[in-house]
């Protein structure tokens, strides 16, 4: 269901959706605001090697690319994510998948993340850029204590196995 | 006492910076000093909401800013961290109210219903721009609506003056609303600049059209915004258009390039047209020009994508574009067919009749490849359907003639302050040749 139909409609149709408690419905429109503003400055931002843009017509939902680090096995590669944000959004962090078949010690198969600043650590200030930004430098740096992906994390240690594991994987997800 | 204790155990955590900050020293004679509006909206904007700040509150410590509404919700919905460096922030105890800056925002912007009904101005035309097809649409409507333009100035230069600027102002009108106060104070500054180059903008002014533009990204897709507002003076009613390129979300660096471009014939050049009190309504026009520089990057707040890329890249140069450097900064060409590759008989000169001369003024930043895609674009758009199929997307070859008949073909990525160094020197327009590539 889209969620940025006009405040007035949501209201009248849909109680089932108002799990955000306290948030009035005014705030829905506040969100696609903060969304529409996010966009604009990304656009005008013009960031080396990430990119997103509203999937659609629906401002909640957006997909990302993010170039992988240069000097790093994941270089060459590009990387699509999905941006799901909640009502609650910048409160709450938007949940934030890969659909690019990804191969790293915090990602799992399905292209959940485990990163903090997308759970605990969230703050409001963060943003698309930032989110971006940091699942960029995640990629480069994973955090091999707490693994999605045991294989990987386990591999990580001998990069030139890594990347030859890395490359064997991108030739087997091509069409995906 | 028991308060004392943790004030002396407290660690501020300084930077180097705010260690070694002074308090900046009051200015108390008329000592202006220009804020762009685009770090004034920084300075101004809750991180949270992104909106300007509302009932600011600051957190006691850290001293970060916030609308009173967002820190609390964020408070309660999340850590108990300031948002923006993670400082313990207990409760709201931790905040306090900020009514100066309050006081300073409603200083600077009077009329916050103005400013936010011209946000969701912004936001409804920002809306539709979100696919790609109505980005091209609109694109398409700016090239228009700048070609309809382009005839009823020519009319209102030899009308003399007057009555042109009802009929161009569909574009950025409301640009000037939100931004009124900072305005103000830019075209203040920009018009004490006029004075001095009174004679030269005279001149050009008198000569007739003012402002066409050229789209100076390669791939080009130009997006035209019609920048348009009648100044003070009554009897001074101009126009002005603004053409801004980029390509579409990306900003290729600051390609800008502002042309103002009199499409007129060269004996109207020299005739002063009959322009009432001319002297008053040169200088308003001087600052126009400047503003729509200005403007665009204020607009900010009226901006549709691409004109905020083109602001962006605006903030470079802004020094140069409104301060000391000023008019100086600009440099005029007279555009002429090459004598010889570009003869009367030649498919496109017959085509462009009076128009293959052209006089140009712009900014001494852009490059020679600047010129040669403006002069492609602005050509086939003159042209529109009269041009033969085998001249579109023309490539040019520029040249400078710094004796007649020696003519010095000119290197793409030289600056035209360069090329006027090394060539020209002597203080009248720069005459420039451009031959056609066969590609």
């Amino acid at each position: 269901m889209a969620q940025n139909i006009s405040p007035e409609q949501s209201g009248a149709g849909g109680s089932s959706k108002h799990n955000d408690d306290s948030l009035p419905i005014k705030d829905n429109h506040a969100v696609s605001k903060r969304l529409h503003k996010e966009l604009m400055n990304l656009m005008m931002a013009n960031e080396k090697g990430i990119s997103a843009f509203p999937d659609g017509e629906n401002i909640f939902k957006w997909v990302g690319t993010i170039a992988g680090p240069i000097n790093t096995v994941y270089s060459s590669q590009t990387y699509r994510l999905s941006l799901d944000f909640p009502n609650s959004y910048p409160y709450a962090a938007p949940v934030v998948k890969f659909l690019t078949p990804c191969f790293h010690p915090n990602v799992d198969l399905q292209g959940a993340i485990c990163l903090d600043i997308l759970k605990d650590k969230w703050s409001a200030l963060y943003d698309v850029r930032t989110i971006l930004l940091s699942i960029q430098s995640l990629l480069g740096e994973p955090n091999n204590e707490s693994p999605l992906n045991a294989q990987a994390a386990m591999m990580w240690n001998d990069q030139n196995e890594y990347k030859k594991y890395l490359d064997a994987f991108y030739e087997k997800h091509k069409d995906t | 006492m028991a308060s004392l204790e943790p004030t002396q155990n407290k660690t501020w955590d300084l930077s180097l910076y705010e260690l070694q900050r002074k308090p900046q020293e009051i200015i108390t004679d008329s000592t202006e000093i220009a804020v762009s509006p685009r770090s004034l909206h920084s300075e101004l904007m809750c991180p949270i909401c992104l909106d300007m700040l509302k009932k600011t509150m600051t957190t006691k410590e850290c001293l970060h800013r916030f609308c009173s509404d967002c820190i609390v919700t964020a408070l309660r919905s999340g850590n108990k961290e300031c948002p923006t460096c993670r400082k313990k922030l207990v409760s709201k105890r931790s905040l306090r109210a900020d009514p100066n800056f309050d006081l300073l925002i409603s200083k600077i912007y009077p009329s916050r219903e103005e400013y936010e009904a011209s946000q969701e101005k912004i936001m409804a035309k920002f809306n539709p721009t979100q696919s790609q097809k109505a980005l091209v649409n609109s694109i398409n409507e700016g090239i228009k609506l700048q070609s309809q333009n382009r005839p009823q100035r020519f009319r209102t230069n030899k009308g003399g003056g007057g009555g042109g600027a009802a009929a161009n102002n569909n574009g950025g009108g409301n640009a000037s609303n939100s931004n009124r106060g900072v305005n103000a104070h830019d075209t203040a500054s920009n018009d004490s600049n006029s004075n001095t180059n009174g004679n030269e903008r005279e001149s050009r002014d008198t000569s007739g059209a003012t402002g066409a533009a050229a789209p100076a990204a390669p791939a080009a897709t130009a997006t035209t915004t019609p920048v348009s507002s009648s100044s003070s003076s009554s009897n001074a009613t101009n126009t002005t258009t603004t053409t801004q390129a980029g390509t579409s979300g990306a900003s290729t660096s600051s390609n800008r390039m502002q042309v103002d471009d009199a499409s007129n014939p060269p004996s109207v050049r020299s005739t002063p047209s009959p322009v009432p009190s001319n002297s008053s309504s040169t200088k308003p026009k001087r600052a126009m020009s400047v503003m729509t520089s200005e403007r665009s990057e204020e607009s900010e707040s009226d901006s549709q994508m691409d004109c905020r890329t083109e602001g962006d890249s605006n903030i470079d140069t802004e020094g140069e574009g409104n301060g000391e450097l000023g008019i100086n900064d600009e440099i005029e060409l007279v555009f002429k067919p090459h004598p010889t590759e570009m003869s009367p008989d030649n498919q496109l000169i017959r085509a462009l009749k009076d128009n293959c001369v052209r006089y140009i003024k712009t900014t001494a930043n852009a490059t020679v490849d600047h010129l040669s895609k403006y002069l492609a674009i602005r050509l086939t758009l003159d042209l529109g359907a009269d041009l033969p199929e085998a001249c579109r997307l023309l490539n040019f070859c520029i040249y400078v003639a710094p004796q007649p008949q020696q003519l010095v073909i000119l290197n793409g990525n030289q600056t035209l302050h360069q090329v006027n160094d090394k060539f020209w020197k002597v203080n009248k327009p720069m005459e420039m040749y451009y031959s056609w590539k066969k590609t």
